[in-house]
Protein backbone atom coordinates (compact mmCIF):
# COMPACT_ATOMS: atom_id res chain seq x y z
CA UNK A 1 0.00 0.00 0.00
CA UNK A 2 2.80 2.17 0.76
CA UNK A 3 4.61 1.56 -2.76
CA UNK A 4 0.99 1.95 -4.33
CA UNK A 5 0.69 5.53 -2.77
CA UNK A 6 4.00 6.54 -3.88
CA UNK A 7 3.07 5.67 -7.66
CA UNK A 8 -0.08 8.21 -7.05
CA UNK A 9 2.12 10.62 -5.23
CA UNK A 10 4.52 11.07 -7.87
CA UNK A 11 2.02 10.64 -10.77
CA UNK A 12 0.20 13.92 -9.09
CA UNK A 13 3.62 15.97 -8.59
CA UNK A 14 6.49 14.89 -10.61
CA UNK A 15 5.46 12.57 -13.02
CA UNK A 16 7.88 14.47 -15.43
CA UNK A 17 11.02 13.75 -12.67
CA UNK A 18 9.82 9.97 -12.82
CA UNK A 19 9.31 9.81 -16.68
CA UNK A 20 13.04 11.82 -17.26
CA UNK A 21 14.71 9.46 -15.49
CA UNK A 22 13.45 6.24 -17.64
CA UNK A 23 15.10 5.91 -20.70
CA UNK A 24 13.86 6.53 -23.37
CA UNK A 25 13.99 3.27 -25.13
CA UNK A 26 12.47 0.74 -21.99
CA UNK A 27 9.56 3.92 -21.56
CA UNK A 28 7.93 3.15 -24.69
CA UNK A 29 8.25 -0.50 -24.25
CA UNK A 30 5.92 0.30 -20.84
CA UNK A 31 3.57 -2.55 -20.64
CA UNK A 32 0.45 -2.44 -18.15
CA UNK A 33 1.65 -4.02 -14.94
CA UNK A 34 -0.74 -6.39 -12.91
CA UNK A 35 -0.79 -5.83 -9.45
CA UNK A 36 2.10 -8.67 -8.47
CA UNK A 37 4.77 -6.29 -10.16
CA UNK A 38 3.76 -3.75 -7.79
CA UNK A 39 7.36 -4.51 -6.04
CA UNK A 40 9.05 -3.32 -8.73
CA UNK A 41 7.22 -0.40 -9.46
CA UNK A 42 8.16 0.61 -5.78
CA UNK A 43 11.68 0.33 -6.61
CA UNK A 44 11.45 2.14 -9.53
CA UNK A 45 9.74 4.84 -7.49
CA UNK A 46 12.45 4.86 -4.77
CA UNK A 47 15.24 5.48 -7.21
CA UNK A 48 13.51 8.58 -8.90
CA UNK A 49 14.07 10.17 -4.79
CA UNK A 50 17.65 9.34 -5.48
CA UNK A 51 20.37 11.71 -6.51
CA UNK A 52 20.31 10.56 -9.97
CA UNK A 53 16.86 12.22 -10.49
CA UNK A 54 18.32 15.32 -10.98
CA UNK A 55 21.21 13.85 -12.77
CA UNK A 56 19.48 13.15 -16.02
CA UNK A 57 17.48 15.72 -18.13
CA UNK A 58 16.77 13.39 -20.80
CA UNK A 59 13.62 15.13 -22.71
CA UNK A 60 10.58 12.74 -23.19
CA UNK A 61 8.19 13.52 -26.14
CA UNK A 62 4.97 14.51 -24.69
CA UNK A 63 3.44 11.70 -26.29
CA UNK A 64 5.27 9.05 -24.41
CA UNK A 65 4.55 10.81 -21.25
CA UNK A 66 0.99 10.89 -21.88
CA UNK A 67 1.60 7.45 -22.53
CA UNK A 68 2.85 6.25 -19.50
CA UNK A 69 0.76 8.43 -17.55
CA UNK A 70 -2.20 6.75 -18.96
CA UNK A 71 -1.05 3.67 -18.47
CA UNK A 72 -0.02 4.01 -14.58
CA UNK A 73 -3.57 5.86 -14.03
CA UNK A 74 -5.16 2.89 -16.02
CA UNK A 75 -2.88 0.12 -13.82
CA UNK A 76 -4.46 1.94 -10.47
CA UNK A 77 -7.71 1.72 -11.30
CA UNK A 78 -7.27 -1.60 -12.37
CA UNK A 79 -6.08 -2.37 -8.77
CA UNK A 80 -8.74 -0.36 -7.90
CA UNK A 81 -11.50 -2.42 -9.36
CA UNK A 82 -9.88 -5.68 -7.56
CA UNK A 83 -9.88 -4.62 -4.61
CA UNK A 84 -13.78 -3.47 -4.92
CA UNK A 85 -14.56 -6.72 -6.45
CA UNK A 86 -12.75 -9.09 -3.76
CA UNK A 87 -14.33 -7.17 -1.37
CA UNK A 88 -17.99 -7.02 -3.02
CA UNK A 89 -17.32 -10.72 -3.34
CA UNK A 90 -16.08 -10.83 0.45
CA UNK A 91 -19.25 -9.38 1.29
CA UNK A 92 -21.45 -11.94 -0.31
CA UNK A 93 -19.93 -14.72 1.51
CA UNK A 94 -20.28 -13.16 4.43
CA UNK A 95 -24.46 -12.99 3.74
CA UNK A 96 -24.95 -16.30 2.80
CA UNK A 97 -22.44 -17.23 5.92
CA UNK A 98 -25.01 -15.23 7.99
CA UNK A 99 -27.98 -17.14 6.30
CA UNK A 100 -26.76 -20.57 6.46
CA UNK A 101 -27.14 -19.41 10.62
CA UNK A 102 -30.44 -17.72 10.26
CA UNK A 103 -33.13 -20.16 11.84
CA UNK A 104 -35.39 -20.12 8.18
CA UNK A 105 -35.83 -22.60 6.02
CA UNK A 106 -33.14 -25.05 7.16
CA UNK A 107 -34.67 -27.87 8.12
CA UNK A 108 -36.65 -30.19 5.10
CA UNK A 109 -40.03 -30.64 4.37
CA UNK A 110 -41.48 -34.34 2.63
CA UNK A 111 -45.03 -33.63 1.09
CA UNK A 112 -46.94 -34.87 -1.90
CA UNK A 113 -46.95 -33.18 -5.37
CA UNK A 114 -50.18 -32.49 -7.43
CA UNK A 115 -49.89 -36.11 -9.26
CA UNK A 116 -49.85 -37.86 -6.16
CA UNK A 117 -45.64 -38.26 -6.01
CA UNK A 118 -43.59 -37.66 -2.59
CA UNK A 119 -41.42 -34.97 -2.71
CA UNK A 120 -38.75 -34.06 -0.14
CA UNK A 121 -36.88 -30.41 -0.05
CA UNK A 122 -33.62 -33.00 -0.89
CA UNK A 123 -35.32 -33.26 -4.52
CA UNK A 124 -35.14 -30.08 -5.25
CA UNK A 125 -31.90 -29.29 -4.10
CA UNK A 126 -29.10 -28.27 -7.01
CA UNK A 127 -31.61 -26.19 -8.64
CA UNK A 128 -33.21 -22.79 -7.58
CA UNK A 129 -36.92 -22.63 -6.19
CA UNK A 130 -39.35 -19.81 -5.67
CA UNK A 131 -41.43 -20.77 -3.25
CA UNK A 132 -45.27 -19.67 -2.39
CA UNK A 133 -47.27 -20.61 0.53
CA UNK A 134 -51.49 -20.27 -0.24
CA UNK A 135 -54.88 -22.12 -0.74
CA UNK A 136 -56.60 -22.78 -4.07
CA UNK A 137 -59.66 -21.38 -2.17
CA UNK A 138 -58.12 -17.86 -2.17
CA UNK A 139 -60.08 -15.05 -3.34
CA UNK A 140 -57.92 -12.63 -5.09
CA UNK A 141 -54.44 -12.34 -3.33
CA UNK A 142 -53.02 -16.24 -3.99
CA UNK A 143 -54.16 -16.21 -7.55
CA UNK A 144 -52.51 -12.60 -7.93
CA UNK A 145 -49.49 -13.78 -6.09
CA UNK A 146 -49.39 -16.86 -8.63
CA UNK A 147 -49.58 -14.94 -11.49
CA UNK A 148 -46.69 -12.53 -10.63
CA UNK A 149 -44.29 -15.78 -9.72
CA UNK A 150 -45.66 -17.45 -13.32
CA UNK A 151 -44.43 -14.32 -14.90
CA UNK A 152 -41.29 -13.77 -12.99
CA UNK A 153 -40.43 -17.50 -13.81
CA UNK A 154 -41.59 -17.08 -17.75
CA UNK A 155 -39.28 -13.65 -18.17
CA UNK A 156 -36.35 -15.51 -16.25
CA UNK A 157 -36.80 -18.81 -18.74
CA UNK A 158 -36.53 -16.45 -21.71
CA UNK A 159 -32.79 -15.35 -20.58
CA UNK A 160 -30.74 -18.92 -21.81
CA UNK A 161 -27.75 -17.48 -19.49
CA UNK A 162 -29.82 -18.65 -16.33
CA UNK A 163 -30.58 -21.94 -14.96
CA UNK A 164 -34.15 -22.70 -15.13
CA UNK A 165 -35.92 -21.66 -11.93
CA UNK A 166 -38.46 -24.05 -10.35
CA UNK A 167 -41.65 -22.85 -8.77
CA UNK A 168 -43.46 -23.91 -5.96
CA UNK A 169 -46.42 -23.70 -4.14
CA UNK A 170 -46.96 -25.24 -0.86
CA UNK A 171 -50.63 -25.25 0.54
CA UNK A 172 -52.01 -24.19 3.96
CA UNK A 173 -55.36 -25.75 3.47
CA UNK A 174 -54.22 -29.66 3.53
CA UNK A 175 -58.07 -30.25 4.97
CA UNK A 176 -59.33 -29.03 1.25
CA UNK A 177 -56.42 -29.12 -1.11
CA UNK A 178 -55.86 -32.80 -2.20
CA UNK A 179 -53.42 -33.37 -4.68
CA UNK A 180 -56.44 -33.72 -7.48
CA UNK A 181 -57.41 -30.20 -6.05
CA UNK A 182 -53.76 -29.03 -7.10
CA UNK A 183 -53.41 -30.35 -9.92
CA UNK A 184 -56.69 -28.49 -10.91
CA UNK A 185 -55.54 -25.33 -9.89
CA UNK A 186 -51.98 -25.63 -11.15
CA UNK A 187 -53.17 -25.71 -14.93
CA UNK A 188 -53.98 -21.75 -14.35
CA UNK A 189 -50.19 -20.66 -13.76
CA UNK A 190 -46.95 -21.81 -15.14
CA UNK A 191 -46.59 -24.94 -16.74
CA UNK A 192 -43.58 -25.95 -14.75
CA UNK A 193 -45.65 -24.85 -11.11
CA UNK A 194 -45.42 -27.99 -8.65
CA UNK A 195 -48.21 -27.65 -5.69
CA UNK A 196 -47.22 -29.94 -3.05
CA UNK A 197 -49.70 -30.73 0.17
CA UNK A 198 -49.84 -33.30 2.58
CA UNK A 199 -51.29 -34.32 6.37
CA UNK A 200 -51.94 -31.48 8.11
CA UNK A 201 -48.91 -32.33 10.55
CA UNK A 202 -46.49 -32.21 7.55
CA UNK A 203 -48.19 -28.91 6.15
CA UNK A 204 -47.37 -27.57 9.17
CA UNK A 205 -43.98 -28.49 9.36
CA UNK A 206 -43.05 -27.34 6.05
CA UNK A 207 -44.80 -23.56 6.65
CA UNK A 208 -43.31 -23.86 10.23
CA UNK A 209 -39.78 -24.31 8.71
CA UNK A 210 -40.97 -20.77 7.04
CA UNK A 211 -42.38 -19.00 9.53
CA UNK A 212 -45.48 -19.11 7.72
CA UNK A 213 -48.59 -18.04 9.76
CA UNK A 214 -52.13 -19.58 8.56
CA UNK A 215 -55.24 -19.61 10.67
CA UNK A 216 -58.29 -20.66 8.98
CA UNK A 217 -61.76 -18.54 9.48
CA UNK A 218 -64.87 -19.49 10.69
CA UNK A 219 -66.90 -22.07 8.44
CA UNK A 220 -70.18 -20.77 6.83
CA UNK A 221 -73.30 -23.32 6.50
CA UNK A 222 -71.53 -24.50 3.16
CA UNK A 223 -68.23 -25.46 5.17
CA UNK A 224 -66.64 -22.66 3.09
CA UNK A 225 -63.82 -21.02 4.99
CA UNK A 226 -61.00 -18.46 4.10
CA UNK A 227 -57.98 -19.06 5.27
CA UNK A 228 -55.93 -16.13 6.44
CA UNK A 229 -52.03 -16.28 6.24
CA UNK A 230 -48.66 -14.73 5.26
CA UNK A 231 -48.15 -13.64 1.61
CA UNK A 232 -44.02 -14.02 1.21
CA UNK A 233 -42.42 -15.32 -2.01
CA UNK A 234 -39.01 -16.96 -0.73
CA UNK A 235 -36.34 -17.42 -3.06
CA UNK A 236 -34.44 -20.84 -1.91
CA UNK A 237 -30.91 -21.38 -3.24
CA UNK A 238 -29.52 -24.53 -5.11
CA UNK A 239 -27.81 -25.31 -2.13
CA UNK A 240 -31.29 -25.30 -0.26
CA UNK A 241 -30.64 -22.35 1.56
CA UNK A 242 -33.35 -19.49 2.03
CA UNK A 243 -31.59 -16.11 0.46
CA UNK A 244 -34.41 -13.81 0.04
CA UNK A 245 -37.91 -12.96 0.09
CA UNK A 246 -40.37 -10.89 -1.91
CA UNK A 247 -43.73 -9.25 -0.46
CA UNK A 248 -47.09 -7.89 -2.23
CA UNK A 249 -45.39 -4.36 -2.58
CA UNK A 250 -42.70 -6.08 -4.73
CA UNK A 251 -43.45 -6.06 -8.98
CA UNK A 252 -42.93 -8.50 -11.72
CA UNK A 253 -40.07 -6.68 -12.47
CA UNK A 254 -38.06 -6.00 -9.08
CA UNK A 255 -38.62 -9.82 -8.42
CA UNK A 256 -36.85 -10.87 -11.55
CA UNK A 257 -34.04 -8.47 -11.13
CA UNK A 258 -33.34 -9.91 -7.43
CA UNK A 259 -33.52 -13.44 -8.57
CA UNK A 260 -31.45 -13.13 -12.04
CA UNK A 261 -28.74 -11.16 -9.40
CA UNK A 262 -29.18 -13.69 -7.12
CA UNK A 263 -28.08 -16.26 -9.62
CA UNK A 264 -25.46 -14.30 -11.40
CA UNK A 265 -23.30 -14.09 -7.77
CA UNK A 266 -23.97 -16.95 -6.39
CA UNK A 267 -21.19 -19.09 -5.53
CA UNK A 268 -21.65 -22.72 -4.47
CA UNK A 269 -21.06 -23.61 -0.75
CA UNK A 270 -18.65 -26.31 -0.03
CA UNK A 271 -20.53 -28.46 1.99
CA UNK B 1 -66.73 -28.41 -3.12
CA UNK B 2 -64.03 -27.85 -5.63
CA UNK B 3 -62.11 -24.03 -5.88
CA UNK B 4 -63.15 -21.60 -8.61
CA UNK B 5 -61.03 -22.04 -11.25
CA UNK B 6 -59.55 -19.01 -13.73
CA UNK B 7 -62.90 -18.59 -15.59
CA UNK B 8 -65.23 -18.52 -12.48
CA UNK B 9 -62.43 -15.85 -10.60
CA UNK B 10 -62.34 -13.65 -13.48
CA UNK B 11 -66.23 -14.04 -13.23
CA UNK B 12 -66.19 -13.05 -10.10
CA UNK B 13 -63.90 -10.75 -9.91
CA UNK B 14 -65.38 -8.85 -12.91
CA UNK B 15 -68.36 -9.10 -11.16
CA UNK B 16 -67.05 -7.24 -7.91
CA UNK B 17 -65.34 -4.47 -9.83
CA UNK B 18 -68.59 -3.66 -10.99
CA UNK B 19 -70.69 -3.43 -8.28
CA UNK B 20 -67.89 -1.61 -6.81
CA UNK B 21 -67.95 1.24 -9.14
CA UNK B 22 -71.68 1.16 -9.24
CA UNK B 23 -70.95 1.88 -4.87
CA UNK B 24 -68.76 4.48 -5.93
CA UNK B 25 -70.98 6.25 -8.50
CA UNK B 26 -73.76 5.94 -6.30
CA UNK B 27 -72.50 7.23 -3.08
CA UNK B 28 -72.69 3.75 -1.25
CA UNK B 29 -76.20 3.40 -2.05
CA UNK B 30 -76.68 -0.06 -1.73
CA UNK B 31 -80.69 0.16 -3.17
CA UNK B 32 -79.22 1.68 -6.46
CA UNK B 33 -76.71 -1.26 -7.39
CA UNK B 34 -79.51 -4.12 -6.59
CA UNK B 35 -78.67 -5.98 -10.07
CA UNK B 36 -74.89 -5.44 -9.77
CA UNK B 37 -75.19 -7.07 -6.45
CA UNK B 38 -77.22 -9.94 -7.45
CA UNK B 39 -75.07 -10.64 -10.25
CA UNK B 40 -71.92 -10.52 -7.57
CA UNK B 41 -73.32 -12.96 -5.21
CA UNK B 42 -74.23 -15.11 -8.40
CA UNK B 43 -70.87 -15.13 -9.33
CA UNK B 44 -69.17 -15.59 -6.31
CA UNK B 45 -69.03 -18.02 -3.39
CA UNK B 46 -70.74 -16.71 -0.44
CA UNK B 47 -67.03 -16.27 1.70
CA UNK B 48 -65.57 -14.52 -1.37
CA UNK B 49 -68.74 -11.91 -1.32
CA UNK B 50 -68.04 -11.50 2.51
CA UNK B 51 -64.48 -11.05 2.38
CA UNK B 52 -64.50 -8.62 -0.66
CA UNK B 53 -66.89 -6.45 1.13
CA UNK B 54 -64.63 -6.50 4.22
CA UNK B 55 -62.21 -5.67 1.55
CA UNK B 56 -63.98 -2.76 0.01
CA UNK B 57 -64.09 -1.48 3.45
CA UNK B 58 -60.58 -1.71 4.24
CA UNK B 59 -59.51 0.04 1.05
CA UNK B 60 -61.73 2.76 1.52
CA UNK B 61 -60.20 3.28 5.16
CA UNK B 62 -56.90 2.68 3.91
CA UNK B 63 -57.35 5.13 0.93
CA UNK B 64 -59.17 8.32 3.58
CA UNK B 65 -55.84 7.36 5.67
CA UNK B 66 -53.57 8.44 3.12
CA UNK B 67 -55.95 11.18 1.74
CA UNK B 68 -56.86 12.92 4.96
CA UNK B 69 -53.79 11.77 6.62
CA UNK B 70 -54.80 10.29 10.67
CA UNK B 71 -57.08 11.93 13.20
CA UNK B 72 -56.31 10.83 16.55
CA UNK B 73 -59.62 10.81 18.56
CA UNK B 74 -60.06 12.91 21.24
CA UNK B 75 -58.53 11.57 24.29
CA UNK B 76 -60.38 11.14 27.74
CA UNK B 77 -60.91 14.56 29.41
CA UNK B 78 -58.23 16.19 31.59
CA UNK B 79 -59.85 16.12 35.21
CA UNK B 80 -61.46 19.40 36.43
Amino acid sequence: MLGFRCIVGDAVRGGGRLLRNLPPVQSRSVRLLPPPHLPQLTHTCLLSKGPNASVSSAKLKLRTRLAVTLLLGGGVLAVWRYVYLEKQQNLRRQRVEQLRRVALGQGSFSLLDHRGQRRTKKDFLGGWLLLYFGFTHCPDICPDELDKLSAVVSALDRDASLPPVQPVFITVDPERDDAPALARYVKDFHPRLIALTGSPEEVKHAGRDYRVYASAGPKDEDGDYIVDHSILIYLVSPDGLFLDYYNRMKSEEQITQSVRSHILHHETLEL
Amino acid sequence: MTAPNSAERKACWDSRDLLWKCLDDNGDKTASCEKFQGEFEANCPAQWVKYFMKRRDFLKYKEKMQTEGFTPAEGPRQPS
